[in-house]
C-alpha cells in the first residue's frame, strides 16, 4: 500500500475539519481516548458547584450513557460534547467505561457481542 | 478510571437512500438519536462554549441506536451521513469499530462503491447487505459481487431494513465475520 491517506476521492472538500471551540481553555479532549461510544457515568459524593450547561450534562449521566447520547440529548455538537466531558472527568465529577477502541481482548468483546445479538 | 463498562461500535454505511436510518431503528432498543458534528474549514475557531456561530459551518448528522448486549457491553450502531464527503466523520466513526455493514441498493450499486473502497483500504471488517427493496431480488449474489469487485472473503447477504430479525442476521454476520479475522 503506497498511500495510507484517504483521499475522499475525487471530492475537493477534504479540508473540513471538526469546529473548533474553547472551552476551559482547550479546543479538543486532552484524553484522546474519548470516543462517541465511550461510556460514561457520575460519579457519587462529587458536588461540586457547576455552571448550568454540565450541571445538565451530569444530570444525563446518572446511569452510564455515551458521549454520543449526551450530545443528542443536549443539541449539542460531538467535539463540544466530548471537550465538555473531558473537562467534567478531570474534575473527578464523571468516570469513564473502557475505550471503544480498547484492543486488548478483541476477542471476548466480539463474542459477548455475538451472544447477545444471538439472543435478541 | 476504567469501569466493567464497554462498548462496542458497528458503522451502518452505504450509499444515499439505501436504507441506512431504516436498519438502525430496525434493531435498536432506543428509538434512534441523531447526534451532529459541526465542520468548519481548516483553521476557523470559535471561542466560547456559546459563540457557536452558523456561519461557514457544515453540520453533519449522524443518526444512532443502541443494543444492550450484556450488562457489561453496550453495541451503538452509526449510520454514515448521506453524502459521502464528510470522511473526517467517517474516521471517528470507522475508529475502533468492531466492523460496517455496507447496505447496497441493485438499482444503484455504484452508490455504495465508495463505502466498500474505504473499508477495504482501513482494513475494517464489513458485510455487503443487499437490500430488498422489491422483494425478490433480479441479480445473484455472484453477479453482484462481480459487479462490486467484492473480495471473495467479503460475506455478501442480502435483508429487509425494515425488518428486526434480517437486519439482526446481518449484523449476526458481521461479527462472525470480525471474528475470523482476530488473530488468537
Ligand atoms: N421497500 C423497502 N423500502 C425501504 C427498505 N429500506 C428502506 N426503505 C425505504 O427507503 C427510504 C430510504 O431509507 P433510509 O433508511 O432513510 O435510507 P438512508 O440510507 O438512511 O438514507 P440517507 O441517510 O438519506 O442516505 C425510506 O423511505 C425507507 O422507508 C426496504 O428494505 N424495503
Ligand atoms: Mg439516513
Amino acid at each position: 500500500m503506497t498511500d495510507d491517506s484517504w483521499d475522499g476521492g475525487d471530492e475537493t472538500e477534504a479540508d473540513l475539519v471538526p469546529l473548533y471551540v474553547l472551552v476551559n481553555g482547550r479546543t479538543a479532549p486532552r484524553n484522546t481516548d474519548l470516543d462517541l461510544a465511550t461510556q460514561v457515568i457520575a460519579l457519587p459524593g462529587a458536588h461540586v458547584r457547576l455552571e448550568p450547561v454540565y450541571r445538565q450534562l451530569v444530570d444525563l449521566c446518572a446511569d452510564w450513557i455515551s458521549v454520543a447520547e449526551i450530545g443528542a440529548h443536549l443539541h449539542r455538537p460531538l467535539t463540544l460534547t466530548k471537550v465538555m466531558v473531558d473537562v467534567l472527568v478531570e474534575q473527578g465529577v464523571l468516570g469513564l467505561g473502557a475505550p471503544a477502541q480498547d484492543t486488548g481482548d478483541d476477542r471476548d468483546l466480539l463474542l459477548a457481542v455475538l451472544a447477545g445479538l444471538e439472543r435478541l | 478510571m476504567n469501569g466493567e463498562r464497554r462498548s462496542a461500535k458497528v458503522v451502518v454505511a452505504g450509499g444515499f437512500g439505501t436504507g441506512k436510518t431504516t436498519f438502525v431503528g430496525a434493531v435498536s432498543e432506543i428509538p434512534p438519536l441523531t447526534t451532529e458534528e459541526r465542520l468548519t474549514a481548516a483553521g476557523v475557531g470559535v471561542d466560547d462554549l456559546t459563540g457557536l456561530d452558523e456561519k461557514g459551518t457544515t453540520t453533519v448528522a449522524l443518526d444512532f441506536g443502541r443494543i444492550t448486549v450484556s450488562p457489561e457491553v453496550v453495541l451503538y450502531l452509526f449510520g454514515t451521513p448521506g453524502q459521502d464527503r464528510f470522511w473526517f466523520v467517517w474516521d471517528e466513526l470507522a475508529q475502533g469499530a468492531i466492523g460496517a455493514v455496507v447496505l447496497a441498493d441493485t438499482r444503484r450499486l455504484d452508490s455504495s462503491f465508495p463505502a466498500v473502497d474505504y473499508f477495504e483500504r482501513r482494513k475494517v471488517p464489513f458485510v455487503v447487505a443487499v437490500n430488498r427493496f422489491f422483494g425478490e431480488c433480479r441479480y445473484s449474489a455472484d453477479e453482484i459481487r462481480a459487479a462490486m469487485e467484492l473480495p471473495p472473503e467479503v460475506p455478501l447477504t442480502f435483508c429487509d431494513a425494515r425488518e428486526r430479525e434480517s437486519a439482526r442476521d446481518a449484523l449476526v454476520r458481521l461479527v462472525r465475520h470480525a471474528l475470523s479475522t482476530v488473530v488468537t
